[in-house]
């Protein structure tokens, strides 16, 4: 370093405002330079000794400036107070925390997309073609049309009891027009019949079983059926503990036919549900020798076998 | 009920004054108010030694941060807080020359000596008599320097304080008067040459140099 290069810096030196290897440079040209190094400690030594005094500010300045801020707050004009408001909402859009936050509520919700059931996998109810939901399918049984029963009758070993989920196509019965509309029974006993099975379809037990009842107590071709159908009428409207004795009773109205044989059946059920295992024994046994019921009725017995007598 | 009065949350002591603004940006007042804490001392010394008068310079520090208020919003942390700060005061500091001296050219062109008495009252300008009373109360090397800088012309007075009492660097001065860094260092080395003359006749000076 020469002369004219410390005379540049000299200030600079002086005030270490100088990076590391020029300060040192220029540290050591002044040991060598006797004007330079003279040039150094005037300057230094002005710094000194003529330090600038510095006096304390009146004491209400510091308050006094403060006024003036809240002052020039409530003076600043509505444009910067907005972009003051939108600055603070940045700074809290910008903090990883909330980005973070966003990013993990995103992935929830599309886990939850990906992993929510499938339609209909578990809000299905299956109904079935009359009307009656699936899981009462086990209580009541539904009795096809007449044209079936009449087959039924003719065939024993069939049986009374529909499987809903295999429903029988069958004419609309349900109403006076209906009526009008469908083809017209051959005798009186027919449409009540018919009008009977329609309160049973829409649910109308307690109408429905007085109607079977009534059919049932004319003893016409159609009492059987009507009997065991006002039983499970019954047991539709109140359960087993209604239903039981009037199976009961249409078995022992009707011991040879077939809506007889099923009333067996199904009051032997009942029985059995209602901790009554000697009576539901007593039906069981009695549908030993009925062709179409014995296997069921031994199965019946022996799954009995370790309930109370 | 006893009255208790809400404790303001509490800023960090340590924070720099870049953070603070930003802070004060986004509302909080306390972090304005540990601004005024750590720069209104020096503000008023600068403005003091520019203005040779206690009201004039009481006066400067506080336009100087009511316009800091106003333009906060501009100010950008990537930049140095003290230079904008200074850059702030040391325009109002040169409003207030200018605008004293004005006054008194227009009263000495008056010629009426009772106005000219109200001038030399406000204090505003340099050679004036708070100045003086001022420097009466300080050590005599101290009231040499008061008074040396009295002398010195408004540009070498400026960027000495800006040195010696806001401590900027000289890159800073630079960009504070809207001049050159050699500039700065030119008018630096002046101030201080016209204070080595007058200090040099002082038993303390010469013992620095030894």
């Amino acid at each position: 370093m020469d002369c004219e290069k410390f005379d540049r810096i000299c200030l600079d030196f002086l005030y270490d405002e100088l990076d590391e290897l020029t300060h040192a440079g220029a540290k050591r040209h002044t040991e060598h330079c006797l004007r330079c190094r003279d040039i150094a400690a005037r300057v230094r030594a002005t710094r000194e000794v003529g330090r600038v005094p510095e006096v304390d500010p009146p004491e209400g300045l510091e308050v006094r400036i403060l006024v003036a801020e809240r002052r020039a707050r409530a003076e600043l004009p509505l444009r910067q107070r907005f972009g003051r408001v939108l600055s603070v909402l940045a700074s809290y859009a910008m903090r990883p925390q909330l980005a973070m936050g966003a990013l993990l509520l995103l992935v929830i919700a599309s886990s939850m997309i990906l992993f929510r059931a499938r339609p209909g996998e578990q809000m299905n109810v299956f109904v079935t073609e009359r009307g009656i939901p699936e899981s009462d399918s086990d209580t009541v049984a539904i009795l096809p049309l007449r044209t079936r029963i009449k087959d039924a009758e003719d065939a024993p070993r069939a049986r009374v009891s529909v499987n809903a989920r295999q429903p029988e196509p069958a004419p609309d019965v349900t109403d006076a027009t209906s009526e009008s509309t469908a083809p017209a029974p051959a005798d009186t006993a027919d449409r009540d019949y018919e009008r009977a099975l329609a309160a049973y379809r829409d649910r109308r037990f307690t109408e429905a079983e007085e109607r079977f009842l009534a059919i049932a107590a004319r003893g016409a071709e159609k009492a059987p059926a009507a009997a065991l159908q006002a039983a499970q009428a019954a047991r539709a409207r109140s359960g087993c503990p209604a239903a039981a004795p009037l199976f009961e009773k249409a078995y022992q109205r009707f011991p040879h036919t077939q809506p007889g044989q099923e009333a067996a059946w199904q009051a032997a059920g009942c029985y059995r549900t209602l901790g009554d295992f000697e009576r539901a024994r007593q039906h069981y046994q009695a549908l030993l020798d009925r062709p179409g019921y014995a296997d069921r009725a031994q199965a019946a017995l022996a799954s009995m076998g370790d309930s109370p007598r | 009920m006893e009255y208790r009065p809400t404790v303001p949350p509490a800023v960090p002591q340590d924070a720099s004054d870049e953070m603070l603004m930003v802070r004060y940006q986004r509302g909080d007042r306390q972090a304005f108010a540990e601004i005024v804490r750590r720069h209104h001392r020096r503000v008023y010394n600068f403005a003091l030694l520019q203005l040779c008068s206690e009201r004039a310079a009481e006066d400067a520090a506080e336009d100087a941060f009511r316009r800091l208020v106003q333009n906060a919003a501009r100010f950008k942390h990537e930049a140095r807080f003290s230079t904008w700060l200074y850059r702030i005061v040391h325009e109002v500091c040169s409003r207030a020359l200018e605008s004293g001296r004005a006054r008194r050219a227009e009263q000495n062109a008056i010629r009426d000596d009772a106005l000219l008495l109200e001038t030399e009252e406000s204090g505003i300008g340099r050679h004036s008599a708070p100045a003086l009373e001022r420097a009466k109360g300080l050590s005599p090397i101290a009231a040499s320097v008061v008074g040396a800088l009295d002398e010195l012309p408004d540009d070498q007075r400026a960027v000495f304080l800006l040195k010696e009492v806001a401590h900027l660097p000289l890159r800073d001065i630079a960009e504070v008067t809207d001049t050159t860094e050699h500039a700065v260092k030119t008018r630096l080395r002046y101030a201080l040459d016209r204070l080595q003359r007058v200090l040099s006749g002082f038993e303390e000076y010469a013992r620095a140099l030894r």
